[in-house]
């Protein structure tokens, strides 16, 4: 039942976008910006990723920002594991940077991720914009927000991530 | 005499079909929903990522996340609620829908029905105008309409949810979706992954299940699994044995496959095997095996399509006095969406399926002709239309050809209106048929080599004219409420007739015509975080009369021996993270003819997680009566109260 509360308001939307398919589809991005702070309980940083374990867990994007104000209302008063979501807006990433999740939206952002290879950070991209370089990618299917797991690229940052997560992902690259 | 024996064909007999719509088949309706204003990631917040997995971002792939809105009497029984009810069956989850009349009639036979027209197995006439899927595949017997629900089982925890509409869908699915459609839905094998060890035991009961999931490939995973169940007897209303104690075995696979980014590929089966005891006639062996294959390709666009063809074998046998029938199937399926402009929306498919019944008889009943071939096929188009802000027409036709009876047209009109976020109000007209079967048309049942009952050459289509009003509001985040009314105008219902002057044989025709109306209503509200309570009811007034001409040989009642009211009552408690307590009250008005009383009956679970890998439960049926009657004594035995003690195991 928790269902049908949920899909009010949904519907609402999916019928907005029956009615003017050219326009930007806002629910995608709803979604997206879900799954950046879902998908947090089902990884594991090495303990050197926290400060404390009341310490902010850093979401990052890097470039163009799709998701705008959505991603705050999104993440406000929710907790991961104890620490509170922090969403960041940055330029340009480096090794050694700020941040547990990183989105990099546009083609450009491939580039940037290599130079983030070995680093404790979860690595977003979006296929549908050319994002091809990140641990987890989001891809259309049939209509629906999907994700592929790069995996050996999360252990090469030295993350572990769960059979549950691997086992919703379309595809996992090992 | 008549009674006994045509039971014995209705539970022992069997089988045949109608179309089957793919996937979720309740999805079908979701393009009907009304168009509305926007909304915001907060309805996103408390979805799980395998809910979030299936949100749909274009109204044409047809959503399931969002049927629960669209334009029709529909009632979702979720994987959690399933979880926590402490159902094993697929009837006794059933129970779950405030939409649908449950009643059981021996430890392994229940009547199902939407909006009354049950049947009255003492004046031979038997549930048949329900059409259930699972996974896509029709499940009703194409022999008789009905369902064998001792035949159908799916691991719990493999549904993803169970759809039930109640009233005609008949324009989408076809023929047998008269008074209700039920649809369920199992997981993909990518949520079902590792290992899964479970069982529930109790004193009558047990039932116990094995499933391993795992990947393949990059893009490739599967599951198998094995799952089996035993009841004991049930006692007959003078509290004597009914030596219906029974056994069933089931196992199976599902294999999901994403090629590219586009496409989606599924593979799955199950083979089945099971024994009824009974008490004089020997026990009935029970065997269905079945493979199915999806393909849904998707275009940039956001326009599908979907193939899906699937091969069943369902087989029923009695051992002592040579009854035997099987049925094969073979299924084929095509549909596909897109958007026709900016405010239309096009769903347009067809499909054929050829079906094969074979019939060993015996002295009391046999077939004419014994074996037969029939084709089936239909073509049916959908168009919605967004023609206002918030509100929408949706104009459908199925042609469907039936073996017996020629082209039947199955027109719908459906309207919904969203003034507000959070107020749906929807109407709609629809034309049903339940077409006739082999069970109607080709049966002989014979005394001392005499024939009794005859198939009726003439039989053709029950109909239905229904027409149907409700709406969804959506209170508050933490409450929702649905209502919906309809008046069904029936025509041409099956009836026993007799032969003038020498009364046998007596043979099936479309003596009956009548009307009923109704309000089903249900709703939930979350008091806490950690207490959920939901309520239901269903109010049914059906009046039946013979046509001009008819003998009237049995009474009206023969239609339908219906509840007028039902209710129910559900709470849902946690404690901390680790405790949930959930409660099912039901309450089932009288029977009127012949009468049962009225009954309340509740079911539950205590479930203990106590750790991230075991789950310990307790759980029970019918706990209120250690056994009660739900149909007339003549043919049903008492339902018993069960208790199970279970474990889960998840690696």
């Amino acid at each position: 039942m928790a269902h049908i509360r949920v899909c009010v308001g949904l519907l609402a939307l999916l019928a907005t976008t029956a009615s003017a398919p050219a326009v930007a589809q806002p629910i995608e991005y709803a979604i997206k910006a879900s799954y950046l702070y879902k998908f947090a309980p089902f990884v594991q940083w090495p303990p050197t990723a926290f400060a404390s374990p009341t310490a902010p867990l850093t979401i990052c994007i890097v470039g163009p920002d799709p998701f705008g104000k959505m991603l705050d209302d999104a993440v406000r008063g929710q907790r991961v594991n104890g620490h509170p979501i922090e969403i960041r807006r940055i330029e340009a990433v480096h090794p050694g940077i700020a941040c547990n999740i990183l989105f990099a939206g546009s083609e450009a952002g491939n580039e940037m991720l290599r130079a983030m290879a070995h680093e404790p950070v979860l690595t977003v991209t979006d296929r549908s914009h050319g994002g091809t370089g990140g641990m987890i990618q989001f891809v259309t299917i049939g209509g629906r927000v999907r994700f592929a797991v790069n995996q050996a690229a999360a252990e090469q940052g030295g993350l572990a991530i769960s059979s549950k997560l691997l086992g919703l992902a379309v595809s996992v690259t090992r | 005499m008549l009674i006994g024996q045509e039971e014995s064909v209705g539970s022992k007999g069997a089988f045949l079909i109608r179309h089957a719509g793919i996937g979720p088949a309740v999805a079908l309706l979701l393009s009907c929903a009304a168009p509305a204003g926007a909304q915001s990631v907060e309805d996103l917040r408390d979805l799980s990522l395998e809910e979030l997995a299936n949100v749909s971002i274009s109204s044409v792939s047809k959503s399931s996340e969002a049927l629960a809105d669209a334009p029709a009497a529909i009632f979702v029984i979720t994987h959690d609620d399933i979880q926590r009810s402490g159902a094993t069956s697929l009837p006794e989850m059933l129970r779950l829908a405030p939409n649908l009349y449950v009643a059981q009639s021996s430890s392994n036979t229940y009547t199902i029905t939407a909006r009354g027209l049950s049947g009255n197995p003492g004046l031979v006439n038997f549930t048949n105008k329900l059409l259930v899927l699972i996974d896509g595949r029709s499940v009703y017997s194409p022999f008789y309409s009905g369902v064998f629900w001792d035949m159908q089982d799916v691991l719990p925890d493999d549904i993803e949810r169970i759809e039930v509409v109640s009233g005609p869908g008949a324009t989408l699915w076809g023929a047998n979706a008269f008074s209700g459609v039920i649809n369920i839905t199992t997981r993909r094998s990518g949520e079902t992954q590792g290992l899964l060890v479970g069982g529930d035991a109790g004193a009558r009961a047990r039932s116990g299940e094995l499933r391993y999931g795992g990947r393949l490939g990059g893009n490739l995973t599967a599951r198998i699994y094995l799952r089996g169940l035993s009841e004991d007897e049930t006692l007959n209303a003078s509290g004597a044995s009914a030596h219906d104690d029974w056994w069933r075995l089931q196992g199976g696979f599902r294999l999901d496959w994403t090629p590219g980014e586009l496409d989606a590929v599924t593979v799955q089966g199950d083979v089945m095997n099971g024994r009824i005891d009974a008490a004089t006639g020997g026990d009935t062996l029970t065997r269905n095996r079945n493979l199915l294959a999806r393909w849904t390709h998707s275009q940039k666009d956001g326009s599908a399509y979907e193939l899906q063809a699937y091969y069943d074998r369902s087989a029923r046998e009695i051992t002592q006095n040579g009854g035997r029938l099987w049925i094969d199937t073979y299924d084929l399926y095509l549909q596909h969406n897109n958007m026709v402009g900016t405010k239309g929306d096009l769903v347009w498919g067809g499909g054929v399926r050829a079906y094969r019944f074979n019939t060993v008889g015996n002295d009391s009943i046999y077939f004419l002709p014994p074996k037969r071939t029939l084709m089936l096929a239909d073509v049916f188009a959908q168009y919605g239309w967004a023609f206002a802000p918030g509100a929408k027409l949706t104009l459908g036709v199925k042609l469907e050809k039936d073996p017996y009876v020629g082209t039947s047209v199955l027109p719908n009109a459906r309207l919904a209106w969203k003034p507000a976020d959070a107020l749906l109000l929807w109407a709609s007209i629809a034309r049903a048929v339940r077409s006739p079967t082999p069970f109607d048309r080709d049966v002989v049942e014979a005394v001392n080599q005499k024939p009794l009952l005859i198939g009726g050459a003439a039989f053709r289509n029950e109909k239905l004219t229904a027409f149907e009003a409700g709406t969804r509001i959506q209170a508050s985040s933490a409450a929702s409420f649905s209502l919906s009314a309809y008046y069904n105008l029936y025509d041409d219902l099956k009836a026993l007739e007799i032969t003038p002057i020498t009364t046998v044989p007596f043979y099936w025709a479309n003596a009956l015509k009548g009307h009923s109306y109704g309000l089903e209503a249900w709703g939930d509200i979350s008091l806490a975080r950690w207490w959920k309570l939901r309520a239901g009811l269903s109010l049914l007034h059906e009046r039946f009369a013979f046509k001009p001409g008819a003998t009237r040989f049995l009474g009206a009642n023969q239609v339908g021996n219906d509840p007028s009211r039902q209710a129910t009552l559900g709470s849902s408690f946690n404690i901390g993270r680790t405790i949930s307590i959930d409660a099912n009250v039901r309450y089932v008005g009288p029977l009127p003819d012949p009468v049962v009383h009225s009954y309340c009956e509740l079911g539950g679970k205590i479930g203990w997680r106590v750790n991230d890998h075991v789950q310990l439960s307790i759980s029970g049926t019918n706990l209120l009566h250690k056994w009660h009657q739900e149909l007339p004594g003549d043919v049903a035995s008492q339902a018993p109260r069960t208790i199970l003690a279970g474990l889960k195991w998840r690696i």
